[in-house]
């Protein structure tokens, strides 16, 4: 198997394929809790970040100050390349699997 | 910017997380944090988005992201603590500071100095004294017993204990290694070539040598205290009476009987004992053989009590003892509360509290009113610096705008200033010990049996001399390092520093005249106890002291002398006394007034026609009476005070008649005028005189000499002519008593001494101040010149703001000084006549006043005079 991405990550990661530019922390994790109707904690999120980041499937910079947060800076993530290629495998195992299926899944 | 407070996320979830944190980055965590709080504080209300923002913090401290974060910030080369390279470069700019503003430098090195070097004095005096006692070999298992007595009258504890408990343990039990009882008040008077030399020591049970550790430089410890009469004299007394001989089996006489000296010890040091000999206990149970020891279970004063445990006996065991013991005197003193206590050795010297201390008992009060004094005196010394520093922002905050924008961090900007204040605690450290050396010297010749104590150098002193300097610096830095640290470095590199550092305000002004103050309250004190030495001189005492001459008699034949001093055609009048007028009496005797009463005067042998010689005033009755003494009634005079105290008794008016504890009947056949018999501190107490030529001390010639020189020669052949053995030592009565009130010298001395140093400290601190604002406002003052204003103006606005300074501590320190010295100091020390006077309260701030002028005057000066132009030019 070309490199394991699980659940959780996958759903970073489209986050964050989701929100483009505006991929940071806060936004990530509100657009989370909204769509998959989680409470997750920032400390969760910034973990798996973290993860991604060493893994190689993000990288990320500083933005500028913004007001808001008190004078603090955003830190955004963006995909790398091969993020996108897992991503990608990810997608055309579960098109293999739901194709195959002998049980009808459509509702 | 700031929002109101009740947006703000809690503060303690935050620090809570930086300081998680620690060296990571995590500005941009922080920054998601305060978004979700915002975002929930408009959807949900405050709770919920604190409650929320708490449930992020935790989930933050435990994530792995943050754990990372710190890891890799670990092995970051970029850091902000303090490594050694940074302290060493600290170092290195703090000294190119001081040697650059060397003004600055030199007026805190010396106010810092001189503030510490009383401190330091303090601070060896009290360390010799916590190291009392520390070289006896069997220091742990020594225990003084302790006497805590609670009755109607007094609820006290003394330093000493019944006769009765040293034989009375040592029988019961059985841990009790060794006793050694010890009596004070062995007091012998030798004769010396003629001269009585009067020693103090103790009465100690043999065992003394052997519990403690004093060497003994000639003698056998085991037997020296052991027979009644074995004498055992310190180093110096021995030298004393004996120059080059060998003292050991030599006999004293006294009146009491003859002492055989059985050794010779090392004179004392480090000890909280302090004698000039020693005898055997077995010495008072002779001289006083009614006293019952081993039963006295009533008189606990005097009576010293040391016990040596033996090894491994725990603290308990000795508690429990003592216990059953005060139980015991208890039952022999049923209105008392007894506790006998045990004190450990070392822990003998200083206390709180203790009444009728062996020895001199030292104690913590004095020793920490002796330190607060010190502290008085350098807290001044600490203001000038922290005032300084922050007058000097100006100069210095570009330096740390420049750091800060280069990333320097508020831990490491106060440690650079908390580095560069100890580093010039340290240099003033140099400074103060050399003034203390000196000082020390002249200050343990003042002090009682400071001869004792061993202030020298030693491993502890240094100890506590370098914690003590660095305690300086960083109480004096950290005030300046908390306010540069908090800078803002975009002010500082457009260059003014914020919060109008360069005038003088706020707690600044308190400062300034917290030092004024204290400068002022001690140059009253000089002024208040000047007056008081004045006052004693000139005060006249009630009797005739000038050109009267005092012989004491010492061996030779009253009689004979009086007649052939009498002789000589320049002496007046020679009348004799037991002790001078003017001088503290030492004779005191009970007398009985009526049948039941006694009461406790101080007398006086006179010689004939004393009273009249002395131009003594007789209120009633005649001087002359006193020569009609018969056998069995003596004739006396009696002072005022004497019938105002025996009239308490209920004493019949009409017998002016009493007894005296010899027996004798006194009949009262003159009063006198209530006058200072005693120094004029002391209060005037009932005193009788008798007439005793066989008892009187002195001669009292009153002289009238063109030339004494010659007359004292010449009296002095007359001297001579009848007794040989003894010498003619003729001193007047008014030297004799300004002798007597040398302690005021010492007083004034002393007071003179600190007075100078706050003075200095404070007006130190005065130019420093002046100075500064007068540099900073150099530009101000040359184009007010321009514009026309005279020097007279320009003095005027420089002077103003320090001059109301001065004037602000000057009204405080007036009524503090009133207080202090005229309703506490004088009155319990001295009181003599009047108490504080205006004048000297005038003189002492006109005194400031011109000093402070004077250094204001120095500063203002230089920039009034300059040429403005000059001062202008260089924008």
């Amino acid at each position: 198997m070309k490199g394991y991405l699980g659940e959780f990550e996958e759903l970073v990661l489209l986050t964050i394929a989701n929100l483009a530019a505006g991929a940071y922390g806060s936004a990530l994790l509100r657009d989370i809790n909204e769509r998959a109707n989680r409470n997750l904690s920032l400390g969760a999120l910034h973990s798996t970040l973290t993860r991604l980041e060493e893994k190689g499937y993000i990288t990320s910079y500083l933005g500028e100050p913004t007001n808001e947060r008190g004078g603090r800076r955003k830190r955004h993530f963006e995909l790398t390349s091969t993020a996108i290629s897992a991503l990608n495998d990810m997608k055309s195992l579960r098109d293999e699997l739901w194709a195959n299926a002998q049980v009808n899944l459509s509702r | 910017m700031k929002s109101p407070s009740k947006k703000n996320p809690p503060r303690l979830a935050i620090q809570l997380l930086r300081w998680w944190a620690n060296d990571a980055d995590i500005e941009d965590l922080l920054g998601d944090m305060e978004e979700e709080y915002a975002y929930h504080l408009g959807r949900h209300g405050k709770p919920t988005a604190q409650l929320n923002y708490i449930r992020h913090t935790f989930s933050l401290i435990l994530s792995y992201s943050l754990k990372r974060r710190k890891q890799s910030a670990a092995y970051s080369n970029f850091y902000f603590h303090n490594t050694m390279s940074m302290i060493a470069s600290y170092f290195k700019i703090a000294i190119r500071n001081f040697s650059k503003y060397k003004l600055f430098t030199s007026v805190n090195i010396f106010g810092l100095a001189l503030g510490m070097s009383i401190c330091l004095l303090a601070l060896s005096i009290a360390v010799a004294i916590y190291r009392s006692d520390e070289h006896h070999e069997h220091k742990d298992r020594i225990h003084q017993v302790n006497t805590y007595i609670w009755n109607e009258e007094e609820s006290k504890t003394f330093g000493s204990t019944f006769p009765a408990v040293a034989d009375h343990m040592k029988a019961k039990y059985p841990f009790i290694e060794k006793t050694v009882k010890i009596r004070s008040g062995f007091s012998p008077e030798f004769n010396h070539h003629g001269n009585a030399i009067s020693f103090n020591g103790y009465f100690a049970e043999a065992s003394f040598f052997e519990v403690f550790s004093f060497p003994l430089l000639s003698g056998d410890p085991r037997t020296a205290l052991a027979e009644p009469f074995s004498i055992v004299l310190t180093q110096s007394v021995a030298e004393t009476l004996y120059k080059e001989e060998d003292p050991i089996g030599k006999s004293l006489e006294t009146e009491q009987g003859t002492y055989q000296v059985t050794g010779v010890m090392a004179d004392l040091k480090q000890t909280h004992f302090y004698f000039d000999l020693l005898t055997s206990h077995a010495t008072y149970e002779q001289l006083v053989p009614e006293a019952n020891l081993t039963n006295d279970w009533s008189g606990y004063r005097d009576n010293y009590l040391y016990l040596l445990v033996q090894p491994g006996t725990i603290e308990l065991s000795l508690a429990e003892a003592l216990a059953q013991v005060s139980a015991t005197a208890g039952e022999f003193n049923p209105n008392h509360t007894i506790e006998l206590e045990s004190v450990s050795l070392s822990e003998v010297v200083p206390r709180w509290n203790l009444s009728n201390a062996i020895g001199i008992g030292w104690d913590q009060p004095s020793m920490l009113f002796f330190l607060s004094i010190g502290l008085l005196i350098l807290l001044p010394a600490v203001f000038n610096y922290t005032n300084l520093s922050i007058a000097r922002a100006l100069k210095r905050a570009k330096e740390i705008g420049i750091r800060k924008v280069v990333g320097a961090d508020k831990g490491q900007i106060k440690a650079q200033f908390i580095v560069e204040t100890v580093l010039l605690a340290f240099l003033a450290l140099f400074g103060a010990v050399l003034i203390y050396l000196p000082l020390k010297e002249e200050f343990l010749d003042v002090v009682f049996a400071a001869e004792v104590l061993d202030t020298s150098m030693g491993p502890a002193q240094v100890t506590v001399f370098i914690v003590f300097t660095l305690l300086v610096g960083l109480f004096a830095g950290i005030f300046p390092a908390r306010y540069f640290s908090r800078l803002n470095p975009i002010h500082t590199m457009k260059g003014k520093a914020s919060s109008g550092a360069a005038s003088v305000s706020g707690i600044k002004k308190g400062l300034f005249v917290f030092q004024f103050f204290v400068s002022l309250v001690f140059i009253i004190g000089v002024g208040a106890i000047a007056k008081q030495y004045s006052y004693v001189l000139n005060q006249n005492h009630g009797f005739e002291s000038d050109n009267v001459l005092t012989v004491p008699f010492q061996n030779i034949d009253k009689q004979v002398v009086i007649n052939e001093l009498r002789g000589h055609p320049d002496v007046k009048a020679v009348t004799t006394s037991s002790s001078l007028p003017g001088i503290i009496l030492p004779y005191h005797v009970d007398v009985t007034p009526n049948a039941l009463d006694t009461m406790t005067v101080s007398q006086v042998f006179i010689g004939e026609g004393f009273i009249d010689q002395m131009k003594m005033k007789l209120v009633w009755g005649n001087s002359q009476e006193l020569d009609h003494s018969t056998q069995n009634i003596e004739h006396v005079l009696v002072n005022e005070q004497f019938l105002r105290s025996a009239a308490v008794f209920n004493h019949e008016q009409d017998s002016l008649s009493f007894t005296t504890a010899d027996g004798t009947h006194c009949r009262i056949v003159g009063i006198l005028e209530d006058f200072n018999f005693e120094p004029l501190n002391r209060m005037i107490g009932p005193i009788i005189f008798r007439q005793s030529l066989e008892q009187s001390e002195f001669a009292l010639l009153t002289i009238n000499s063109p030339d004494i020189r010659n007359t004292l020669n010449e009296l002095d052949v007359i001297w001579t002519d009848i007794d040989q053995e003894s010498r003619f030592e003729a001193a007047f009565l008014d030297d004799e008593i300004e002798a007597s009130y040398h302690f005021l010298k010492t007083q004034i001395k002393i007071f003179g001494f600190l007075s100078a140093l706050a003075i200095t400290i404070s007006c130190l601190g005065l130019l420093g101040m002046v100075a500064y604002t007068t540099e900073n406002r150099t530009k101000e003052i040359a184009i007010r010149k321009i514009m026309g204003a005279t020097n007279k103006s320009l003095y005027y606005l420089l002077t103003k703001d320090f001059l109301k300074l001065i004037m602000i501590s000057a009204l405080i320190a007036i009524p503090f000084s009133y207080v202090f010295y005229d309703k506490l100091f004088l009155y319990f020390l001295l009181r003599y006549g009047s108490g504080l006077g205006i004048t000297e309260v005038a003189v002492s701030i006109a005194f400031l006043l011109t000093v402070g002028f004077a250094s204001i005057y120095w500063q203002t000066a230089k920039v009034a005079h300059t040429n403005p132009a000059n001062n202008l030019r260089y924008e």
